[in-house]
This record gives structure tokens, sequence and C-alpha cells, in this order.
């Protein structure tokens, strides 16, 4: 199916884009000194992935085939720049990046960009693309506001084993997310209603911004986030492991006014299954949808800019500084990668909504993808197993015990039993198909709680990673 | 047994060990599982920070639901067993035919099994002996080894991949079971604790994790230990030299850091931690006489050991603070760092006359020595270090590394070597027509069986076609005899 000229139009505007930001970077490296270092490659990687999947989706809602393979070109090319990240950060700390969040989260941007390539050119599955590029984004946009210095490793860390648990747990880590990909589309080729995407989307971005709010609503109306020291370069702390926090005015009351309105097609979707006539309620829960998908951007881009500029009130009282104090992106960098994960997830609703007929004409039939997300884990849970069991080993060297019950270990465990189920429901009949593409997704998202999740949320031995 | 527990014992065994009871095993585990991370568990929790956390009602109910200790309670033990009951049931409702399917191969299709194969194609031929020769170079050439099965005049083709990868879920769930095993031994067998040593000091116990002691087989003798820092401060190594001491005989001695363990009949000790006692090593004291000038006297004070200052007097080393704060009457320490030492003396003279002094090296005007017949001036302050070893004793180990190196295996195994078999069979109709029966199945994924049949079909297709094509008579070359 191929577009008119409108193609060239795109593909000009999305290249002069990249063209634009990549002299900027340049710019700015060139200034700063020194061209070829790990963050400039990082920079680099991160235009040319989003270029990237701006052309995914747009193949996606086009079914243009010059987009896609311009898009393909992009990542390969994002995919250079993120291998020269990598061996730059090898070579300066003199071992493979493994010690610490920043360092695994790109070895997993790595893996991610290596996996969408392979499944590309192996399994003709080109649209996929359009669900791990945005992963991969998010990913190097988190990773610019963590702290990035290198560090020699603390005597835990140091040990072979690091590279090979690490680099299993990557492996493994990127092949769940590529299942996921392709679990997600099988769901689309298998006919699930539009507005059941819509309803857990909808419910799923809600989450991301009661979870903001419910930890950060100021009763002054404001945002809380906590204060940076810039020259330092790490969080100003009130008392030990209490972060300083800020309140940033009135964004408190613009993210609540966003998080109503992104519930609302939810809300709708779940008085369109009592009403009669269900369809003007689901086109007005679209509608609501695009209206939240548009104050998701301005909430986003607010939050930018008043990060950046400007002192605010510390919550805590205190008289250094008149109680003012500045913050910076690097201080909340999940709130970041929620907002950013939560505006891609819209994003490609709203392509789903407009060209569903077009997309499930681009990818591959239900069948062929429930074999696929099947072998896909089927790569995945034995690096999984060995991942597991390398780690266990390991802290059997390091403190004397295979398994504690540790938060991360236990969670890793669950991940491992949910995709231990996931590959026990083909032979149970009945449970191919819708079934365990669901699975697969919620597969997915533990393994996100066991990266990330357990991190931040359920702090144990692992503290490290 | 009567017909109705028969048939009541049949549907509990179908139960068991059907796959559906199994998932849904795996995800109350996993359920339970998380439970255990969000509710504070009270191995690894200080029991102040439990009651902190909860308010004491909540605690109480968790405590009584066991939630508060998920993973040793009886339920979790059951959901674990249920699973080991319905792996080990599982497998030995399915094994027979995968025993079967591996020991006795199937080199012949009857006609019904032909017919009802879901992969198969006839192919008309002429001469049956060219077809299967064909066929064979076919079967070759595609990475199959081609077996001639029968006798002449009915000569079918078998060949088979990956025959014994039939097995790989067994091994599987076998290895699976072992590491259980190993895993049930350790919890009820092994233990887990932790020493503390002091160069030149020896222990024959260690401390459990519950707090009891645990002596040990042998004793266990600290000759060095020590910290190596990186330029920025942050440790870069702990390490401690150990010796293993059986009948007053060193039979090890080991240099061990973290990552590196000793191990002595059985028992494990790792390197964990390394730090300051709050007691002090050795002191380098001057001592001075107040009534004779110029006399100075070097010498070093260790806790408990008097040391000879002249013929009549001793002076011993009775109390240490490290970090000295006075608050109202009591003496106390802030710390374990040598932030603010005090040092109190006994200088013991002839008669049992003992004097006791406190010096202050932070503050000299506070040391008090009014009436002592020696003044101390405080050269060096080593203070005592301890190194920290966890103890681990972990009979079942062995298994738990077999166990997940033969699971990991297996399923690599089990999904790229999946068992097939291809099959050519010639077919006589009733009425006299050759046509040849090509089949193939496997166990797994169809799609990709089905793709690779097709490819062979057209291979073996192409190759009669062309040996058709040689057939067909073309211009006849004709020699000529050679004539004389």
């Amino acid at each position: 199916m191929e577009a008119p000229a409108g193609g060239h139009l795109l593909l000009a505007l999305v290249g002069l884009s990249m063209t634009i930001l990549l002299i900027t970077a340049l710019m700015g490296a060139a200034k700063q000194g020194g061209l070829l270092t790990e963050a400039n490659f990082l920079t680099v990687s991160l235009i040319l992935y989003g270029g990237a999947t701006a052309l995914y989706v747009a193949y996606a809602v086009t079914g243009t085939s010059r987009f896609v393979t311009f898009a393909s070109l992009a990542t390969w090319v994002g995919f250079a720049a993120s291998t020269m990240a990598v061996a730059h950060r090898w070579a300066e700390a003199g071992r493979p990046p493994f010690a610490n969040i920043y360092e695994m989260l790109l070895a997993f941007v790595w893996t991610l960009g290596a996996l969408t390539l392979f499944v590309e050119k192996r399994y003709g599955v080109r649209v996929i693309g359009t669900v791990t590029l945005p992963l991969a984004v998010v990913s190097v946009l988190l990773m610019q506001v963590m702290p990035s210095g290198v560090h020699p490793l603390v005597p835990a860390l140091q040990s072979v084993w690091l590279h090979i648990h690490v680099s299993l747990a990557m492996l493994s880590y990127a092949g769940c997310a590529i299942s996921f990909a392709l679990a997600m589309m099988f769901l689309v080729q298998d006919k699930m209603k539009t507005e059941s995407f819509l309803a857990w989307t909808s419910g799923m971005i809600g989450a991301v911004y009661v979870g903001a709010l419910a930890t950060r609503f100021d009763p002054s109306g404001g945002l809380r986030v906590a204060a940076w020291d810039a020259a330092e370069g790490h969080q100003i702390f009130f008392a030990e492991r209490t972060p300083l926090l800020v309140v940033i005015p009135s964004l408190g009351w613009l993210f609540l006014v966003v998080l109503l309105v992104v519930l609302a097609p939810l809300g709708l979707y779940l008085w369109s299954r009592t009403s009669e006539r269900p369809e003007p309620v689901l086109d007005w829960a679209n509608r609501m949808f695009f209206v939240g998908a548009l104050l998701q951007i301005i909430a986003c881009g607010v939050f930018l800019l008043r990060v950046k500029e400007g002192l605010y009130r510390s919550v805590q009282p205190t008289d250094v500084n008149n109680g003012l104090f500045p913050t910076h992106l690097s201080a909340s960098p999940f709130l970041l990668a929620g907002a950013a994960g939560a505006l891609f997830a819209s994003l490609l609703y709203l392509m789903l909504s407009w060209r569903r007929s077009g997309l499930e004409r681009m990818i591959p039939p239900s069948d062929t993808l429930d074999v696929l997300t099947y072998k896909t884990i089927g790569i995945a849970f034995p690096l999984l197993t060995l991942m597991i069991a390398a780690g266990a080993y390991w802290a059997n060297q390091a403190w004397g015990s295979y398994w504690s019950w540790d938060p991360k270990e236990t969670w890793a465990l669950i991940t491992w039993l949910v995709y231990a189920g996931y590959l026990h429901m083909r032979i149970a009949r009945g449970w191919r198909g819708r079934r365990a593409a669901y699975f697969a997704i919620i597969g997915f998202a533990v393994v996100m709680f066991t990266f990330f999740g357990v991190t931040y949320l359920l702090p144990g031995m692992h503290a490290y990673a | 047994m009567t017909d109705h527990a028969k048939s009541k014992g049949r549907a509990i065994w179908l139960w068991l060990s059907s796959i559906r009871v199994g998932i849904v095993l795996l995800i109350l585990l996993g359920i339970v599982a998380a439970v255990g991370t969000i509710v504070l568990q009270r191995p690894l929790t200080d029991p102040e920070k439990m009651e902190r956390a909860y308010a004491p009602d909540t605690l109480r109910l968790l405590d009584s639901l066991g939630l508060t200790d998920v993973f040793h309670t009886w339920w979790f033990a059951a959901l674990l067993a249920l699973l080991g009951i319905n792996i080990v049931s599982a497998s030995l409702d399915r094994l027979p035919l995968a025993w079967h399917y591996v020991m006795r191969p199937y080199p012949r299709p009857a006609p019904h099994f032909q017919m009802a194969l879901p992969v198969q194609k006839s192919i008309a031929v002429r001469h049956m002996d060219q077809a299967i020769a064909a066929t064979e170079r076919a079967f070759r050439r595609h990475g199959l080894r081609p077996r001639r099965v029968g006798q002449d005049g009915s000569i079918s083709l078998y060949a088979e991949r990956n025959r014994f990868a039939r097995l790989s879920a067994y091994v599987v769930h076998l290895s699976l079971l072992l590491l259980f095993g190993g895993g049930i031994v350790d919890a009820l067998v092994g233990y887990r604790g932790f020493v503390t040593l002091e160069p030149g000091r020896q222990v024959k116990e260690i401390t459990l994790r519950n707090g009891s002691n645990k002596p040990l087989p042998f004793a266990l003798r600290c000759d060095g230990a020590g910290q190596e820092n990186y330029p920025d401060g942050t440790p870069k190594r702990w390490w401690s030299k150990l010796a293993v001491v059986q009948d007053g005989l060193d039979v090890q001695t080991k240099e061990i850091e973290v990552n590196k363990p000793l191990v002595a009949q059985g028992i494990r000790f790792y390197q964990s931690s390394y730090g300051m006692t709050g007691h002090v090593g050795a002191i380098e004291l001057t001592a001075t006489k107040p009534t004779e000038a110029g006399f100075s006297k070097n010498l070093v004070v260790r806790p408990g050991d008097p040391v000879a200052l002249d013929a009549e007097h001793k002076v011993r080393l009775v109390s240490f603070v490290p970090d000295f704060v006075k608050t109202g009457d009591r003496i106390e320490s802030r710390s374990d760092r040598p932030n603010n030492p005090a040092i109190q003396l006994a200088v013991e003279g002839p008669g049992g006359a003992v004097d006791l002094l406190w010096i202050f090296p932070y503050f000299p005007d506070m040391s008090n020595s009014k009436h002592a017949p020696y003044d101390f001036v405080v050269r060096d302050l080593q203070m005592g270090y301890y190194t920290g070893l966890q103890v681990s004793y972990e009979p079942g180990a062995w298994a738990v590394w077999v166990g997940s190196v033969f699971l990991a295996l297996g399923l690599m195994v089990a999904f790229y070597f999946i068992p097939m078999r291809f099959w050519a069979v010639p077919v006589d109709d009733s009425r006299g027509r050759l046509s040849l029966w090509l089949g193939a199945a496997s166990t797994k994924n169809r799609e990709d069986l089905a793709a690779r049949f097709q490819r062979l079909v057209e291979d073996v297709e192409k190759d009669l076609q062309s040996e058709n094509n040689r057939e067909r008579p073309g211009p006849k070359v004709v020699r000529m005899p050679n004539t004389a």
C-alpha cells in the first residue's frame, strides 16, 4: 500500500529535524571539547532512535514502505552509535559496563537495538521498532539524568560473575521486551477491541499520574521534587537518607487536571459497557483520550521548563539559602521516565485507533505472532534461568548464601514463574493465543518491576542495581 | 479397590497431573512471593523496625497469618510440595509415551497412520527404485540421514532428528526437583551465621542467624586482616589471613577476600566486613617523672598487660573510651571511632598503692594525674580491628548447582532441538499406479516442520522431474559400427 507523494514530506521533515538536532549536539560537544565521548555517542543514538521511532510510527500509520526502510537505516546508525558508547565506556572503565544502573541501562539499550534489528531481519516483523524503540528512547532519556561517573568496583562486585550475571540479565530482559512487543501486536491481530486497548492504556497512564501525585502533591497545589545541588551533581539531603524536597507551584494542579482527563476515557469506557448505545460514549472517550495526550505534552513541557529555571521553596523547614533551592531533571528521573513512557503509550494508542485496519495489514497474522512470541520466550527463558543460577552462585561466593529471599532475587523468581507458566500454556488446551499473550505482557511488566521497581521501591542487599 | 474409589483416585490423579493445576500453582507461588517482598519479613528486618513500620494490631494480624515470614510458613512449603507432586505426576503420566518414542522408533508407518498425518504429500512416480534413490539424495541434501526399511520389492525410507531430545522436558523437571531437593537439605541440615575475629585471636564457635551459638569442629585463627581503599576512599579490598587449627596443628591456611571464601570440612567462611572494634589495640606512651627532670621512658600498653615502669612501679591500662562524652555523671562513648579518646591508667606501686589517672590526648589540661609518681603523654594510638566473616554450611549446594546446569541445558535442548521424523513409503494403489507417500511429524513447531517438509518435497519433485526428462526419448545418436 504505497502512500502518495506525502511520504517524501514526512521523510524530509524527520530527516531535517534529526540533522538539526545532530548539528546542535555537535556544536554543544565541540564547545565542551571532546567529540568522541560516551555522552555524545549516546546523544547521537537518542536522536537517531527518536527519528527511527517517528518513521516506524509513520510506517505503521500510512504503510509507506519507504518509511520503514529509512527507519531501519536510522536504527542501524543509532545502533552503531550505541555500540560506540558501550565500547567507550568499557575502555574508560577497564571492564564491561555492568556495575550500576546507568551502565546496565547502557547495556540494555544496546541489547534492545540488537534484538530489534535481529527480529526485523530474521522474522521480517518490520514494525517491531514501534514498540521496542520507544523503550530504548525512554531508557536513554533516563540515562541522561542519572549519575554517570565511572567508579571503581566495590569488593563484592569484583568478580567475573558480575559480567556473566548482568549480560545474561540484559539479554533475557531484552528478549522479554521483544516478546512483549510481539504479544501486543498479537492482541491487535486477534481482534481485541480497540476500546479494550483504550481502557487499559488510559488506566496505565492514570496509574502513572496517580503514583506521581500520591507521593508528590503538595497541599499548596504544587508538585514536590527533590532539590538538586548543581555544583556537586547530586540531590541535596535534609537528613540521612532523606532528600530535601522543594515545591514547584501550580504544577500539582496541572498534573491533577491531566490525571482527571486521562482517566475520563476509562470512566467513559466503563459507562459504555452498561449503556444501550455505546458508540457515542466511546467516541467521546476517544476524544478525551486525544485531549489527554495533548495535556500530557503540555504538562511534560511545563515540567521541563520549570525544572530548569528558578529557585523553589523547600518543604522541610530550613534556614539555608533562605529556604529556596534549585532543582534539575536529574533529581526526578522516575517522574520523567513515567511521563515520557505514558506519552509514548498514548501515541501508540492513538496510532492504533486511527489506523487499525492499515496496521493489521502490515503485521503478520495472529498465528505467526503467537508462534513468534513463543519462540522469543523460548530464547529468553533459558537465559533467564541461567541468569538466576549465575546470580545465586555469585551470591554464594560473595555473601555465603545462594538464596536469601532478597526482594530482587524473589522478583527474579516471580518473573521466572510467570514465564514458566506461559511456556506451559501451549500444552494446556485452550490456553493458547489470547491468554498466553496476556501472560507474556504481564511477564514483561514483572521484568520491568524486577529491574527498576525493586531497586527504588524495595531496597535490600541488591543495593547496587 | 471398588470401582468408585478407583475412579475417584483416577480423577485425583488427573487433577494432580494436569498442566492447568501446575500453572495455577505457579501463579499462586508468584503472588505469595510478591507479598513476601512487600510485607517486611522478620528474618531480614530488625524487630524494632517491624514495630515502627506497622501498628500493633496490624503486626499481630500479619504475624498470625505468617505473612511476616512467608517463606518459612507451613503453607508455603505445602504449595511447593504440591508443585513438586504436580511435576512428578505430570511427568510420570507422559513419560511412557516419550520413552516409547525414544526407545522404539517407527520406521514404517501403517496406512491408517499415513492417512491421518497432517504433514504429508503423495507424488506419482514411474519407477519406484529411482524414486526412492532420488528421495534418499534429497533427504541427505536436507541434513537427514535416511535409512532403508523393508526388503526388496518394498523399500521405504525413514529419517529422524533429535530423537533423544524428546526426553529433554523430563531432564528439565528432574533437574528442577534435584534443585528443590538441594534447597530442602540445606534448609533442614545447613546453617548460616557469622563470626568476628581480631587478629591474633582464635574462635571455636560461631553465632547463627537465630542468635544461638554453634561449635565448630575445629578452631579458626586470624593471623591478620586489613582493608585497602581506592584513591577516593571507597573500600577496594578486605582481606583476612585465616588458619584452621585441628589438634593444635594448622591444617589449612588461606588469605581470603570477598568472593574468595575459605572452605574447611564443608564449612565456608566468607570475608564480609572489616571494622573497628571500638576497643584499643595498643597505646604508645612516654612516661615522665615529675620529680626527676630528664627522665623519659617509652612504653606500649595493651589491654590487660601491665608494663613495668621501674623496679617498684607498674602501669596498667584500666579503661579506654574512644569518643568520650560526659552526660551527667556518666561517662559514655559517642562512637567507636577515636574522635576524643580518654585513657584511664593505673600506676601500681609498692605495698599495693594504686593511683588512677585519666589522660585526654586532645584536652591535656583535663588530664588529672595529681599524685601519681609518673606523668604520661600519648604518642600513638592503635585501635583494634576485627574482621567479619559470614559462615555457612550448605551440604545440599552441589545439588542446586548440578540441578541448575542441567535445567538450563535441558531447556536449551528442549527449545532448539525438536524431534522430527520423515518417511517415504511406496504406495501401489489397486489400479497399478505407483506413488510415493512422503510424511513428516514433529513434537513441536508444526509450522517449521511444514516449511521444512515443503522444501524437501519440492526438492524430491525437482529431482524426479529432471530424471523423467533424462528418460524422455530425445534425438538418438546412432553410433555407426566401425566398419573395417
